[in-house]
């Protein structure tokens, strides 16, 4: 069997489309996952608790030791049993950003590392305490030094939303599916996708580098 | 402040400070009276307690025993085994009005100069932002940073960040500044700038308390020199007194270790600005 690039073109709308889904589903996923893990984040660092860092130990090491399909499936199964119906779109947002969180949980942890004990003390002896002391000091350095690794982590959950077909999700990987379950194929349609999911992420990572390098130029 | 004026004396009164860390005792139930408008500066070898003992003093570093008042306002205290929290909103405010410079100067890298002096000034007292970015304008031009108020931190000197943390201090309006070893972490060439500026700091009336190296400055601008060692104080008092007729042998001992035989008060032995040069 030849390639036949036209049914590479004849499929570009429809990937694009599931593209923009693809889009959707990490952004969502990503940015959930960020704001959950910041908030355990500074919880787990400000409220010193022994209970809470345990907690969170175990559950990144569970997130870290089974495979992503295997959460995604759980979240789809389990949560109709406890009767919750949200439907496979949410369901996969949902497990991607418990997923995502175990990692962003570390990549912050290392950010949160790198900002000197100074700061705070500079913070604090100024009066700033609790939240004005995270906003408006710490967090902002933390996420400054995570750049490269939490972009790097949204590229890992842009390539994984593809998981997400397997449970109906209709996005790209899911959209490639349905048209070469037609046109049967295969190669020409999944060609397009592996280009669709290329050109994802090498612009966000390539958008990054240039914010970065912007930035540090401004401030070098 | 209820008991502001009639405290002239006794204005930041620590008692009996004491502080472990581990097994190991740092400091020994160390007592010091500050009145207002008075400077003073803490001198002694390193791991003697200095910098733990000034950082009780706005509780920074809770201590294990004695109390800390400021106008006879409580910072800290530990009356009984409940210790003061240190998180409340009036250690806050207190803080807000002890302002604290430290040796790596501790500007933050992701604001720029001006929003460094804005950002406490809005977020602590609560001030708004006109009247914030005046106030961080005069306290900018007093450190002699006022053109630099676009720039970030991390394209400033040494002496260039630390007189930027000073004017950070300032804009709060401090009624005491605790100053840890200001200069030593700059180069030589950039001390004098920031000593000048603590100069015009002590004319002014500040109350300061300076945990400092540069004997010359201590000789020119101290009202009270204390010497520090093992945790305890061992000798204070005037200046010329404490640095040219020490009492004690380990005092002598220390101030020839520091090389200052040939020391002589306004004699800018050791290469630092005189008097002058800072008004
Ligand atoms: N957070 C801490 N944990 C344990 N030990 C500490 C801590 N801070 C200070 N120490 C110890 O307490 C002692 C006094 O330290 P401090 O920093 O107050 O001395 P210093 O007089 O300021 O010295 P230097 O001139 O070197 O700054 C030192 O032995 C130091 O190792
Ligand atoms: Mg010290």
């Amino acid at each position: 069997m030849k390639f036949d690039i036209s049914y590479t073109f004849d499929a570009l709308p429809r990937l694009f489309e599931g593209s923009l889904v693809t889009l959707t589903l990490a952004l969502l996923g990503f940015a959930f996952s960020v704001v959950l893990a910041t908030i355990v984040t500074v919880a787990r660092t400000a409220s010193k608790s022994r209970i809470l860092a345990y907690s969170v130990a175990i559950y990144i090491s569970f997130i870290r030791g089974t495979p992503l399909l295997v959460q995604i499936f759980l979240v789809f199964y389990v949560l109709p049993i406890v009767g919750i119906n949200i439907g496979p779109m949410s369901a996969g947002i949902l497990a991607l950003t418990l997923n995502s969180a175990a990692f962003v949980i570390e990549i912050l942890r290392g950010g949160l590392a790198s900002v000197p004990q100074g700061q705070f003390e500079a913070a604090r002896s100024l009066g700033l305490s609790g939240f004005a002391l995270w906003v408006k000091v710490v967090l902002p350095q933390t996420f400054m030094a995570s750049i490269p690794p939490l972009v790097n982590e949204f590229t890992q959950v842009l390539k994984a939303t593809a998981l997400l077909s397997t449970i109906t999700v209709v996005e790209l990987m899911r959209v490639s599916q349905q048209i070469y379950s037609n046109n049967y194929h295969p190669v020409e349609v999944l060609t397009g996708a592996f280009v669709m999911y290329f050109l994802m992420c090498f612009a966000v990572s390539r958008s990054a580098s240039l914010l970065e390098s912007k930035f540090e130029v401004k401030r070098a | 402040m209820a008991a502001g004026s009639e405290t002239k004396h006794n204005f930041l009164e620590m008692t009996e400070i004491r502080k472990s860390f581990g097994d190991m005792t740092v400091l020994h139930d160390v007592s010091l009276s500050v009145s207002q408008g008075e400077v003073i500066c803490i001198i002694g070898p390193s791991g003697c307690g200095k910098s733990t003992f000034l950082r009780t003093a706005n509780w920074l570093t809770p201590a294990d025993g004695g109390e800390v008042r400021l106008a006879g306002e409580l910072v800290g205290g530990v009356p009984d085994a409940r210790s003061v929290s240190t998180q409340t909103k009036e250690l806050n405010a207190l803080r807000a009005r002890v302002g604290m410079v430290f040796q790596n100067f501790n500007v933050w890298p992701h604001l720029s100069v001006l929003e460094n002096v804005v950002c406490p000034q809005m977020v602590v007292a609560k001030r708004r932002r006109g009247e914030a970015e005046k106030q961080a304008l005069a306290a900018l031009a007093e450190v002699g940073l006022d053109d630099k108020k676009s720039e970030w931190p991390d394209n400033l000197s040494g002496g260039q960040k630390q007189r930027l943390a000073i004017a950070r201090v300032l804009a709060m309006d401090p009624v005491l500044v605790l100053m840890d070893e200001p200069t030593s972490a700059l180069d030589p060439e950039l001390v004098s700038g920031v000593l000048n500026v603590l100069k015009r700091l002590a004319q002014k009336g500040m109350t300061m308390i300076i945990v400092t190296h540069e004997l010359g400055f201590a000789s020119s601008v101290a009202d009270r020199v204390v010497f520090m060692e093992e945790g305890r104080i061992v000798e204070e008092g005037a200046p010329d007194v404490i640095l040219q007729t020490p009492k004690t042998e380990r005092l002598k001992l220390f101030l020839e270790k520091l090389n200052i035989t040939a020391f002589k008060p306004n004699s800018d032995s050791a290469g630092h600005p005189t008097m002058d040069s800072g008004s």
